[in-house]
C-alpha cells in the first residue's frame, strides 16, 4: 500500500461486521496453521488489536455441545504460550467452523456493479477477466445477487495518457483551462487518478503552483507525456479523500437550498442551519447554508444549473452575478419573457 | 477460561452471533427456539426458565434477520407431524449453503481488481456490503498483487433514496415514494415492485413495475422528494436480467435523443461538451450530444450561461430558457427572497 491509497483500517463499528470479521478469521488461522498477529493484521487490513481482541473471543468460543455447559472439548483453544509470548496464533481445537461463508447477495452485487464501473479503465484487461471474477461472485453467493447495475462510462480520451505518465513516473503537460476561464501550459507529477462516477481527476503535484493540485481530465488538452523523471520528493504526500481543499482566500457565501439539493452541493458546503430562518423560508421548507468557494463565478454557474433548489443570498455581488450570467444567456434567445412553455414531459424516463 | 468467570459481564453482540452461528452449524437435526435461547452463549444468560422470555424471543428475531442479511442460510425445518408450530420448529444452517465452494479461487491479480472494485464503493451506501465481501476473500487466503495502485475510484450514492430502494430489492419487498415529474405541479405517491436499480450517465434510477398503472417504468431517484417505505407486501417474482435490460432501455433512449448546441469558442463549454461520450461537431462547428433526460442536460447546460446557445430540441430550449429566467427572477435585487421560492417551484433538479 502506497501513501497515495485511501485505506480501510478503521475499527469496524457494527456487530454484523465484527461477526463476519470473526467467521472469516477462523478459516484463514486455520488454513495458516501459525500465523503472526502483524502478519495476519497486514492480510486483512485491519489493527493488530482487532487482531489480538478477535482471537481472544474465539479463544474462548464454541458449542453448548452435549452437556449444554461449553465445556473444554466443546471450545476452540488456541496455543497460549504462543499467543501471550510471541504475539503468534496457533489454533489447537476448532469446532463447528472450517470453511470461508459465502457473499451475501449484495456484497456480491456490490463488488460486480464497482467491476463493471471499472470497465472504463484503461488497464486492457481482457473483458473475459471481468466476466469469469463477475461469474464467481455470483456463484460464491448464497442467493442471486441483487439486480445493481452501474453503466460503463467511456472515459476521456486523456485518460491514457495520464496513466501511462503515472505508470512511467514520468512528468505530464497539458494545456489546461482552470474554473476561472484562464488557459495555461502546466506540467506535473501525477499521483493519482481519482473518479467520482462518470468524472475523471488527475491529483498531481503542479510544478507551476509547487503544490499539489487536482485537475478535471475534460479541461485539458494537448496532453503530452514527458520522458523527464518525476522528482520523487512527494511520495510522502498524503492525498485525502476530498478533490479539492479550501483555500485561505475563499469567500462564504451564504444560500438558501431545498434540503434534498444540499448532496449536490458537495464539497462546497461549509455550513447548513438546522432551523428555518423565517416565515417565508420556512413556507419554502429551504434552509439557509453557506458555502465556502474560491471564487464567485464557479458559484454563478452551479446556481444558475439549479435556480429552483438554490437561491443566493449574500453577497450582493453574488447575486447581481447570477443576474448577469443568466441575463447574457438569455439574449442568446429570442423570446426574452416569453411565458415557460416547458412541461411537456419526457415520457420514457419518469 | 470457563465461561462462568466472564457473566457478570454484558455478552458483546458480536459473541452472542458468533455462538449462535456456531451452535446452529453444528447441529445436524436443528435446534428449537427454546433450546437455543436456554443452551446458547449470549441467550441463557438471560433466559428464565419458568418465566416470560419474549423480550429474548425478540431478540432472536432479530439476530436471525442480521444473520441471513450476511448471506448465512439460516433455514427452518417443520417437526414432522407438526407443521407450522413455531414451538417444535428447528433452525440450523447447512453447511454446503454456508461456505463458499471449494473450487472458487480468486489469483493475486483478480483480487487487486476486486479490492478496487471495493474502493469504489468507499462513501457509498455499499460500503460495509463491499468491506464484508473483502474480508471473505482474504479469508480464503487470496493475495493482492499491485498492478492497478494510482487509482481512487469512486461511485457515489447521494440520493437518499437508494438505500431504503437497495433493501426493498434485497428482501423483496414493494415500496411507496413521492415522486415529481418534470411538468407534474406537484409530487404523487408511487407504489411499485422495484426490479432493479442502474446508474446511467452518473446518475440512478430504478427500474420498477408501477402498480397504477400496471407496467413497467424507470424512476430518477434525485426526483423522488421524500422518504421511501418499505411495505411487508412480497414481490412477486417477475424473471429477466432487469438491470442489463433498464441500461440498455436507457442506452437506447440516449442514442435517440440528440441535442444541438452553439458553443462559444475557448470556454469552458467548449473544451468540455466536446469531450463527451459520443459527441460530435457538425460542419458549422455546432455540438451534437447524446442525452436520456431534457430536464437534467437543461440544467446543465443552463450553468454554460453564455457560453452556450441551445438550438434543439425545442423542449430542450424551452428548458433552458425557464431555468435562466428562474434564475434571474430569484436573484434580482428589486425582488424579495419570497418571489425567489414561487418561481423556483417550476423548476427542481
Amino acid at each position: 500500500m502506497t501513501p497515495n491509497t485511501p485505506r480501510e483500517s478503521q475499527p469496524f463499528s457494527f456487530a454484523q461486521d465484527k461477526l463476519t470479521f470473526l467467521l472469516t478469521l477462523v478459516p484463514y488461522l486455520l488454513d495458516r496453521g501459525r500465523v503472526s498477529v502483524a502478519d495476519a493484521a497486514a492480510h486483512f487490513q485491519v489493527g493488530e488489536k482487532q487482531i489480538r481482541e478477535a482471537v481472544s473471543l474465539i479463544a474462548v468460543s464454541g458449542v453448548p455441545g452435549e452437556t449444554t455447559q461449553y465445556q473444554h472439548g466443546n471450545l476452540f483453544d488456541i496455543s497460549w504460550d504462543d499467543f501471550d509470548e510471541r504475539d503468534e496464533i496457533v489454533i489447537t481445537h476448532k469446532v463447528a467452523l472450517d470453511d470461508s461463508p459465502r457473499f451475501s447477495a449484495r456484497e456480491a452485487a456490490a463488488l460486480i456493479a464497482g467491476l463493471q464501473y471499472l470497465q472504463s479503465l484503461p488497464e486492457n484487461i481482457d473483458g473475459g477477466v471481468y466476466s469469469s471474477l463477475m461469474d464467481k461472485l455470483a456463484r460464491g453467493a448464497s442467493e442471486r445477487p441483487s439486480q445493481v447495475a452501474v453503466a460503463r462510462t467511456d472515459a476521456t480520451e486523456s485518460l491514457s495518457e495520464v496513466r501511462d505518465a503515472l505508470d512511467r513516473r514520468v512528468q505530464l503537460e497539458f494545456d489546461y483551462l482552470s474554473s476561472r476561464g484562464s488557459h495555461e501550459r502546466r506540467r506535473v507529477d501525477p499521483l493519482r487518478i481519482d473518479s467520482d462516477d462518470e468524472n475523471w481527476y488527475l491529483r498531481a503535484w503542479d510544478h507551476l503552483r509547487e503544490a499539489v493540485r487536482t485537475f478535471r481530465l475534460d479541461r485539458m488538452t494537448q496532453v503530452a507525456v514527458t520522458d523527464a523523471p518525476v522528482s520523487g520528493t512527494h511520495d510522502d504526500v498524503r492525498l485525502g479523500d476530498r478533490l479539492f481543499q479550501g483555500g485561505d482566500d475563499d469567500q462564504l457565501v451564504t444560500i438558501e437550498i431545498d434540503p434534498s439539493a444540499t448532496t449536490l452541493l458537495g464539497e462546497f458546503l461549509a455550513s447548513v442551519d438546522e432551523e428555518p430562518t423565517d416565515a417565508t423560508a420556512a413556507a419554502s421548507g429551504r434552509v439557509r447554508a453557506r458555502i465556502r468557494v474560491a471564487h464567485i463565478h464557479g458559484l454563478t454557474r452551479l446556481v444558475t444549473s439549479m435556480p429552483g433548489a438554490v437561491t443566493v443570498i449574500d453577497p450582493p455581488e453574488a447575486r447581481a452575478a447570477v443576474v448577469d450570467w443568466a441575463t447574457a444567456a438569455l439574449t442568446g434567445y429570442d423570446r426574452e419573457g416569453s411565458e415557460s412553455r416547458e412541461g411537456r414531459p419526457d415520457h420514457r424516463v419518469e | 477460561m470457563s465461561s462462568e468467570k466472564r457473566q457478570p459481564a454484558p455478552i458483546p453482540v458480536e459473541e452472542r452471533l458468533f455462538s449462535l452461528v456456531l451452535a446452529l452449524l453444528a447441529t445436524e437435526n436443528g435446534l428449537t427456539k427454546s433450546e437455543i435461547l436456554s443452551t446458547v452463549q449470549g441467550y441463557r444468560q438471560r433466559y428464565a426458565t419458568r418465566g416470560d422470555n419474549a423480550s429474548l424471543e425478540r431478540q432472536f428475531e432479530r439476530d436471525k434477520d442480521d444473520i441471513r442479511e450476511l448471506g448465512v442460510p439460516l433455514e427452518t425445518i417443520d417437526a414432522p407431524g407438526d407443521p407450522g408450530n413455531n414451538q417444535t420448529l428447528r433452525y440450523r444452517i447447512p453447511r454446503a449453503g454456508y461456505e463458499l465452494p471449494a473450487d472458487i479461487a480468486f489469483s493475486p491479480s483478480e483480487t487487486a481488481l476486486l479490492n478496487l472494485a471495493a474502493m469504489a464503493w468507499r462513501e457509498g451506501s455499499l460500503s460495509r456490503e463491499s468491506r464484508r465481501a473483502l474480508l471473505k476473500l482474504r479469508s480464503i487466503g487470496a493475495e493482492t498483487s499491485d498492478p492497478l495502485l494510482g487509482y481512487a475510484p469512486r461511485i457515489r450514492t447521494r440520493d437518499a433514496a437508494f438505500g431504503p430502494l437497495n433493501d426493498a430489492l434485497s428482501k423483496g419487498v414493494i415500496v411507496s415514494f413521492p415522486y415529481l415529474k418534470p411538468g407534474d405541479p406537484t409530487a404523487r405517491l408511487r407504489t411499485v415492485v422495484p426490479l432493479a436499480l442502474v446508474q446511467h450517465q452518473g446518475r440512478w434510477h430504478l427500474k420498477a413495475i408501477d402498480q397504477g398503472v400496471g407496467e413497467p417504468r424507470t424512476f430518477l431517484l434525485s426526483r423522488i422528494t421524500g422518504p421511501v417505505k418499505l411495505s411487508r407486501t412480497a414481490s412477486p417474482s417477475v424473471p429477466g436480467d432487469h438491470a442489463a435490460s433498464a441500461l440498455a432501455e436507457l442506452e437506447s433512449i440516449w442514442q435517440a435523443n440528440v441535442a444541438l448546441i452553439e458553443v462559444r469558442p475557448g470556454t469552458d463549454a467548449s473544451v468540455r461538451l466536446v469531450r463527451r461520450r459520443g459527441a460530435s461537431l457538425d460542419d458549422d462547428g455546432r455540438v451534437l450530444l447524446h442525452f436520456t433526460d431534457a430536464a437534467l442536460l437543461a440544467d446543465e447546460l443552463a450553468g454554460f450561461g453564455p457560453e452556450v446557445r441551445v438550438l434543439g430540441p425545442e423542449r430542450l430550449v424551452d428548458a433552458v430558457i425557464a431555468r435562466l429566467e428562474a434564475a434571474v427572477a430569484a436573484h434580482r435585487t428589486d425582488g424579495h427572497a419570497a418571489s425567489a421560492a414561487s418561481a423556483s417551484t417550476e423548476v427542481r433538479p
